[in-house]
């Protein structure tokens, strides 16, 4: 049973850039009818921003609850789909802005959209084996979006970092349990030198997001927990109806889902995607409180992870800004300044 | 490859630029943006290692709209003069806000941001920017 003992997290933080680009907008220039769009808006990273500073942004964040020196960090790893260099670790850079000690392990990982969660299940073991003390497991994305597909009204800018140490005094929540579940689905890629990701379409549903998502869900079951004993459920969410149509297919009510839906008004934050529900959850949520997330990044896999928050939240939240306070520092740009902002305009 | 960017030079800055470490001349008050032994305006041997503060007031700014290589892209961009706690100055880039929500005072606070990029193949520069706080001093 992968059930953890002894880990916590201690901080945790949530960066989202400040343009939104309504979904209506992108509908009007493509010409499609505004109902049913996937989300209603989505965040757009500026010219400045891009995995590095958004990773470095949130962990400052997470260091910054946690109240520790950085020089403690023993490990970051950054997952994401949109690393700025194909060769030169994202995490070298971010490490260095936060002023991380250079006796560090750091690699970029990638998963699609759970690369993020990757991390977090790898900093967990290296502090559950005692080979540091802590360390920062990051998801953060600028996602690509081709022009005119489907993916371009959710593909979003955000990242969530989480500071995983051993269990102390002061903790922000227990992490309690930690398993991954993987198979060989095609239903998204991008080939090397490609700038924008293909996808299967209606493929991505029922094989691949909720054959993984309910797979990983039924293993936390499997190992000794109900589905009906925690507080709050955190799915991933490329889209506003998936999350809640996964809960319908587990018998799970859709109040449980509720707290962790950030995708309506930032779209989906990729490798941050699911960590940005779990940040939204930590904000509101009380001592004792459990929650299951369950990830998903095509390719395909799921991770699943049972967090018991602890005493520290209740200190700890107020020291950085809130999903909620981020969510409403918001700018909106029409589809012209969307193109300029995203590196769209070629010469 | 023709570099806008040297890789040494961009290197030897990182620490200012990612932090705002600075070399300060306990002699004559200069600050250096890279490690010294020697002081480049009154030789002295007098050197500091010290941190300008994350947060800082805007004293004036311009708008660029006519940029140099490697920062055509991103006009128009702020530029501003910000002065810290301690009276110390620094020209720095002034990042998501327009500018005419800036005026003398305003309070600022550090971020991390991509400076520029050297071309398609060449270095990304990353570095200090301000912006309006929003972190209320937390």
């Amino acid at each position: 049973m992968p059930r953890l003992s002894g880990v916590a997290v201690h901080g945790y933080g949530a960066y989202i850039p400040m343009f939104r680009i309504k979904a209506s907008e992108i509908a009007r220039v493509w010409g499609m009818p505004d109902s049913e769009l996937p989300v209603l808006e989505k965040s757009v990273n500026s010219l400045d921003e891009d995995t590095v500073t958004i990773a470095a942004e949130a962990a400052s964040y997470a260091i910054a609850r946690a109240g520790i020196d950085p020089d403690r960090i023993g490990a970051v790893y950054v997952g994401s789909e949109s690393h700025p260099y194909a060769v030169k670790p994202t995490g070298t850079i971010v490490a260095d802005v936060l002023g991380v000690n250079s006796r560090l392990l750091s690699a970029d990982l990638e998963f699609a959209c759970k690369a993020g969660t990757e991390a977090v299940e790898l900093v967990s073991g290296l502090v559950a084996s005692g080979m540091i003390e802590y360390g920062l497991a990051i998801g953060a994305d600028t996602a690509q979006g081709r022009p005119r597909d489907a993916l371009e009204y959710t593909a979003a800018a955000g990242g969530v970092a989480l500071l995983i140490g051993k269990s102390s005094e002061g903790a922000i929540a227990e992490l309690e349990y930690a398993a991954s579940y993987v198979t060989d689905t095609p239903d998204f890629w991008r080939r090397n030198h490609e700038r924008y990701p293909v996808h299967g379409s209606r493929f991505t549903g029922v094989p691949a997001y909720f054959h993984h998502i309910i797979s990983a869900a039924k293993m936390v079951v499997e190992d000794g927990y109900s589905l009906g004993e925690f507080d709050y459920i955190v799915f991933h969410q490329p889209n506003t109806k998936f999350p809640y149509a996964a809960a319908k297919m587990l018998g799970i009510p859709a109040k449980k889902i509720e707290p962790g839906v950030v995708c309506n008004l930032i779209g989906n934050t990729y490798a941050a995607s699911s960590m940005m529900g779990l940040a939204k959850v930590l904000d509101q949520s009380k001592p004792g409180e459990s929650i299951l997330l369950v990830s998903y990044g095509s390719g395909a896999g799921s991770d699943a992870f049972v967090f018991r928050v602890k005493e520290g939240i209740l200190e700890k939240r107020g020291r950085a800004p809130l999903v909620s306070e981020l969510i409403e520092r918001r700018r909106y740009v029409d589809y012209a300044l969307y193109l300029k902002a995203r590196g769209k305009i070629r010469e | 490859m023709h570099a806008v960017f040297r890789p040494p030079v961009n290197w030897r800055h990182r620490r200012f630029r990612y932090k705002l470490v600075v070399w300060r001349c306990l002699n004559c008050g200069a600050v250096h943006h890279y490690a010294t032994s020697i002081c480049r305006r009154c030789r002295s041997n007098r050197i500091d290692e010290d941190k300008l503060p994350d947060r800082a007031r805007l004293i004036t700014y311009t708008v660029v709209k006519n940029p140099p290589i490697a920062f055509e892209k991103q006009a128009p961009y702020i530029v501003g003069l910000v002065e810290f706690e301690d009276g110390t100055k620094l020209v720095a880039g002034i990042t998501d806000c327009d500018p005419e929500e800036l005026k003398p005072g305003t309070e600022l606070e550090r971020v991390v941001r991509k400076i520029a990029e050297d071309g398609e193949s060449g270095l990304i520069v990353y570095g200090y920017k301000f912006r309006p706080a929003i972190t209320r001093g937390r």
